[in-house]
């Protein structure tokens, strides 16, 4: 069910790589196994507490995916481990992480809202420039459309497993 | 003897650049004046004359390379862009003149120091040329370059050579201009050794270089997300495309979500045992708790799970999920075995209007995300409220 677009995707021309670009990073197949694995011991863990814990579950094993070499994952996890509260600390981190080479971070002439919004939906962003915020995004999305693939997948093996065992009971019974 | 033909070549072709052809005109002056001392020089007149025609194939190239290029960028960008063209030469004369031209090393480190490209790296660079060019000399690759094809490129290459013998003072007036050709850094009054990365008509203050590495940065990052995002190749501008990435993100988001229901609501049912048989093709082995005949195992389970808490939890994200996505996979068929289970859920169709709404602001904290319309507006509007 999980397409494989492996094909497709590595006939895509990457960038002078000094990094896995997104794109194929993201849409390997074996990185949709291990987030496919990933999400069952985390499905397995939630112990059916509702549709926020099973996003929330998700979340973390696409961040955990991420190997935390994006800054949204490492903003994920650590959201998640510490408190609300603690959300203080979680920006000294981001303050301590980015200083590597980060500018100014600049309103952009063009597009400065957008820029705003993008630095909202993508999760650790906030003071980012316009450059990283870029990049992550482009990182993000990737790891999203995996995310959203691979639980499309799951969810009709499921319904699709449900209602096979409806039939059998409605057999059985 | 040389003379300085093409700066003729210049004045001819100069319909263009008729701002500079007084400037040609004196610095015409100005390089026979240069070459005539150094023809005295016995040793150094056939390297002075050599130099000079390696100066002026040396122009031809970056005019060349320059009018082909329009602004070229980064250092690496510009290394590599300039790479495709058979001969990348900095800009920069053979050392075999500086006998001719006396206090030559200060001249060409003060042009290197402003040199155009003035980013970080230059004076390194241009340094690290400097080594480089006793290795130079009138190398053969410079001799095709003369006889450049266009005039047009004649005419640059004119304006290059002379603008080789522009003051100092006059790097002002060059870095001013927005013209067509080269800017180049001069040195002093004797003819420079200089060190040019090539820019066109740009302006070279450190801030504007600056400013441009990092528009340059910004938008190849904004090309690698329009290739990602589908649907924005095709549109130009970057407040569509942003707008298009940010749909596309608060889309998949909301996919997330409701895949996410939709797994919270089959889960309690499934055991995952029998899910291995289903995803052992995708996910490989997964641990399997019942064994293979995991799908018997359910209807056992089934009388555990029929807690009215089970079934007001099930049902619940499952009418939310029918209400607001009709396009999502297979609503219909999940409504119909829940029906088929005889729980009371005539009781709980009130409740899915209560916990939707109690849904979405407690998820609202984890990522902003819920309220969003498809409307960018109103997204936008709450994001400026938030």
């Amino acid at each position: 069910m999980i397409a494989s677009s492996s094909s497709a995707c590595r006939s895509k021309t990457e960038e002078a790589g000094r990094k896995a670009q997104p794109p194929t990073k993201w849409r390997a197949t074996a990185q949709q196994r291990v987030y496919g694995r990933r999400l069952l011991d985390a499905l397995r863990a939630t112990a059916g507490g509702g549709a926020r814990a099973v996003k929330a579950a998700a979340d973390s094993a696409l961040a955990l995916t991420a190997r935390g070499q994006s800054r949204w994952s490492r903003a994920i996890l650590l959201g998640r481990r510490r408190n609300r509260n603690r959300r203080n600390l979680l920006q000294i981190k981001d303050k301590i992480r980015s200083d590597r080479g980060r500018t100014r971070p600049a309103s952009a002439p063009r597009g400065t809202d957008r820029l705003r919004v993008l630095r909202r939906l993508v999760p650790g962003c906030r003071k980012l420039s316009a450059a990283s915020v870029l990049e992550e995004a482009a990182d993000y999305v990737a790891a999203l459309e995996m995310q959203v693939k691979a639980m499309r997948a799951l969810a009709d093996a499921f319904s699709g497993a449900a209602r096979a065992a409806a039939t059998e009971a409605q057999r059985g019974a | 003897m040389e003379p300085p033909r093409s700066s003729g070549v210049g004045i001819d072709n100069s319909g263009e650049y008729s701002p500079e052809i007084a400037e040609t005109l004196r610095f015409e002056e100005e390089i026979q004046s240069l070459i005539h001392p150094s023809s005295f020089d016995g040793s150094a007149a056939p390297t002075g004359g050599g130099s000079f025609t390696a100066l002026l194939g040396l122009p031809a190239n970056q005019a060349v390379e320059l009018l082909h290029d329009s602004g070229a960028r980064e250092p690496l960008a510009s290394r590599i862009r300039v790479g495709e063209h058979p001969v990348h030469r900095p800009f920069h004369l053979p050392l075999d003149c500086s006998s001719a031209f006396p206090s030559n090393a200060t001249l060409v480190d003060r042009a290197a120091r402003f040199s155009v490209f003035a980013a970080e790296g230059s004076p390194a660079s241009s340094s690290g040329r400097l080594k480089a060019e006793p290795q130079d000399s009138d190398s053969p690759p410079l001799d095709p370059i003369p006889t450049g094809p266009a005039k047009r490129k004649d005419t640059g290459r004119s304006k290059c050579d002379v603008r080789l013998s522009l003051s100092f003072k006059s790097q002002a007036k060059v870095t001013a201009k927005k013209s067509k050709n080269a800017e180049e850094n001069t040195d002093g009054d004797k003819l420079p050794y200089v060190h040019v990365r090539a820019r066109r008509g740009q302006a070279t203050d450190n801030h504007s270089l600056a400013e441009r590495a990092r528009r340059e940065k910004i938008n190849a990052r904004m090309k690698l997300l329009q290739e990602l995002v589908p649907g924005c190749s095709k549109i130009t501008g970057t407040a569509l495309v942003l707008d298009e990435i940010i749909n596309h993100v608060q889309t998949l988001q909301r996919q997330v979500e409701f895949l996410s229901m939709r797994l919270a609501a089959v889960n309690p049912r499934i055991d995952f045992s029998s899910l291995d048989s289903y995803l052992s093709a995708e996910c490989g082995p997964v641990t399997v708790r019942n064994g293979p005949g995991g799908v018997v195992v359910d209807p056992s389970l089934w009388p555990t799970d029929a807690t009215a808490e089970a079934t007001r939890r099930l049902l619940v994200p499952q009418f939310w999920h029918i209400d607001l996505v009709p396009p999502q996979l297979q609503p219909q068929q999940s409504l119909t075995t829940w029906e088929r289970d005889g729980a009371a859920h005539s009781q709980l169709l009130p409740n899915p209007t209560t916990s939707l709404f109690l849904y979405d602001p407690a998820n609202s904290g984890d990522t902003n995300v819920p309220h969003r319309t498809a409307k960018l507006k109103t997204a936008e509007d709450r994001a400026l409220n938030l």
